[in-house]
């Protein structure tokens, strides 16, 4: 039987492997192309850039008539 | 990049023209409802029982012959018991609660077979229970960060498989466009806990090593835990949060980039600085003092790019809780870290090392980076599940200043404390006893700040329960804040 160790150096080995994939693909997939874009993808029309998302503190401001 | 802020709250009218995000936003949020809800309410739970303990601890730090006839609840005992209920119930079912959520939202896709993740999360429970009672009982191992007794093990182990499995399926399956920096951060911190922890566990319980490579397994787990599971959900949270909430895109998410590949290049070697003077090869521990240096290049990237994100829209923090907590959270990252780094220099490790200025550290990262960026991600989310808005802003700063000076006195005074108790212990003009006596005062101070982080933690306990039963402020879509008329 394979002593332990190396069936884990292996998994290691096949767990950094995959890192170095990892980092392969998303150069290749263009992840890191078009930075500006990558920066805006959390935002959408609903929630767009420039709107703030969590204001319980906020002051002054009415809130809308709850529905 | 910069782009303009608007100052007006966000309506629900505004989505007319977005109705496919909102529908999607919404489908996410109820796949993860009852999964993420039952994360954190465990969390919380464990949060509450973990104070106890820790508050325990520290009390009998300072007189120790308090609870002391029963060994159920003897110092060795109860120091554990604390340290795996924060981590392993609390910090660890927070951050998959939280990563839960992101990595579906993120993914613009639903949480499959939400069940699934539920009973994967009740046998963690039951695995957390096991330990912590086994610990109690006396059945700890001696393996700093992994207690728990060997038949707790393989419980936690496949738990955890089935949700680490699920977040990366429903990575897979994500809807196609950018990878976003925490869907990175996420991937990676799901993909690496069952590696560091079977492998622990493998070479330390299943089969164990022998002699130096023991205590190397071990370093190498413990410290990784904190720096590739904790480290990389808070981040992930931070870099959604923060952004999320203020309006405004990452500054330079060329920064996020390099931030991450690096933080998952150098984290790995970091665990060996905690053998600095001990009987163990000195170039292991020079790879692993020089990995801690290199830590300064993921550590400042991260802490330039949301010092400039937030540059300009820090008068928000005044009216978002989620802002606060996280850039709380956030900052705190960037001193534990740089600290760290100063901690693992051989000359100041002399002094700190085996001293309270350790805990202090501990408990600024667990604490004072993770906990409060959790606290953060929670006040984001559970509106969201739930669909009504937290009922009391008065709650909320109670729980933040409660907290954060609670946070800050007791690192302050387990430092302070922890740094003369070292200076003196390499004096030989003292003696144990006026050491030991010396550092009562700090001690006491600590259990003091202790009291300060419980109570925090009950009223937001209670503000979660009260969101839980549907009682907090009702008022259009889960997804948007009104605004309440008083601020408080």
């Amino acid at each position: 039987m394979i002593p332990p160790v190396f069936l884990i150096l292996l998994v290691g080995f096949g767990l950094a492997a995959s890192a170095v994939g990892a980092i392969y693909w998303a150069a290749r997939n263009g992840q890191f192309r078009e930075l500006d874009r990558g920066a805006r993808s959390i935002f959408d029309e609903g929630e767009p850039v420039g709107q703030p998302t969590d204001q319980v503190f906020r002051k002054r401001v009415r809130a809308p008539k709850a529905s | 990049m910069s782009a303009t802020l608007q100052t007006t709250v966000a309506k629900p009218s505004a989505s007319t023209e977005a109705e496919g995000e909102v529908v999607q936003r919404v489908e996410v949020d109820a796949s993860c409802r009852i999964p993420v809800l039952f994360f954190f309410s465990s969390a919380i739970c464990w949060l509450l029982l973990g104070s106890l303990f820790g508050f325990l601890a520290s009390w009998k730090m300072h007189n120790p012959g308090i609870l002391d006839d029963w060994s159920w609840l003897t110092w060795g005992r109860v120091r554990v018991a604390h340290l795996n209920m924060v981590a392993y119930g609390w910090a660890s079912q927070a951050g998959i609660g939280t990563g839960l959520w992101l990595m579906s939202r993120l993914c613009r896709a639903p949480l499959r077979a939400p069940g699934v993740t539920v009973v994967a999360g009740i046998f963690w429970n039951i695995g957390v229970t096991v330990g912590i009672v086994g610990i109690l009982a006396g059945h700890s191992q001696s393996i700093e960060w992994l207690e728990f007794p060997a038949y707790a093990t393989p419980l936690l182990f496949v738990a955890y498989a089935l949700i680490g499995i699920w977040a990366v399926l429903m990575f897979v399956n994500r809807r196609p466009g950018h990878v976003y920096v925490s869907q990175w951060y996420l991937l990676a911190a799901f993909l690496w806990f069952p590696w560091l922890y079977g492998t622990a566990n493998v070479l330390m319980q299943a089969f164990p090593l022998k002699g130096v490579t023991y205590g190397a397994v071990n370093w190498w787990y413990a410290h990784n835990v904190l720096g590739l599971w904790f480290t990389p959900i808070g981040l992930a949270s931070a870099y959604y949060m923060i952004p999320k909430v203020i309006g405004r895109p990452v500054h330079s998410y060329y920064l996020s980039a390099l931030g991450f590949w690096t933080l998952a290049l150098f984290y790995s070697w970091n665990g060996m600085h905690h053998l600095i003077g001990g009987p163990f090869p000195i170039w292991l521990i020079t790879a692993s003092v020089v990995a801690s240096f290199m830590m300064l290049i993921p550590v400042l990237t991260v802490a330039i790019n949301h010092h400039m994100t937030m540059r300009g829209h820090f008068g928000l923090l005044a009216s978002s809780p989620t802002l606060r907590f996280t850039v709380f959270g956030a900052m705190v990252y960037t001193l534990v870290s740089l600290q760290g780094v100063t901690m693992a220099i051989p000359v100041w490790n002399k002094i700190t090392h085996f001293t309270h200025y350790t805990v202090g550290h501990a408990h600024l990262g667990m604490y004072g980076f993770f906990t409060m960026t959790m606290f953060g991600a929670m006040y984001y989310i559970v509106p969201r599940l739930v669909g009504c808005e937290w009922r009391s802003p008065l709650m909320i700063k109670w729980h933040f200043w409660l907290s954060a000076y609670g946070i800050i006195f007791m690192v302050a005074s387990l430092s302070l404390g922890g740094f003369l108790q070292g200076s003196y212990l390499l004096d030989k003009d003292y003696t144990f006893k006026q050491i030991v006596e010396g550092t009562l005062g700090f001690l006491q101070l600590r259990s003091v700040s202790g009291i300060a982080l419980a109570c925090a933690h009950l009223v937001f306990a209670f503000h979660f329960v009260l969101m839980l039963l549907r009682l907090g402020r009702k008022g259009g879509e889960a997804t948007y804040f009104n605004s309440p008329e008083t601020g408080a």
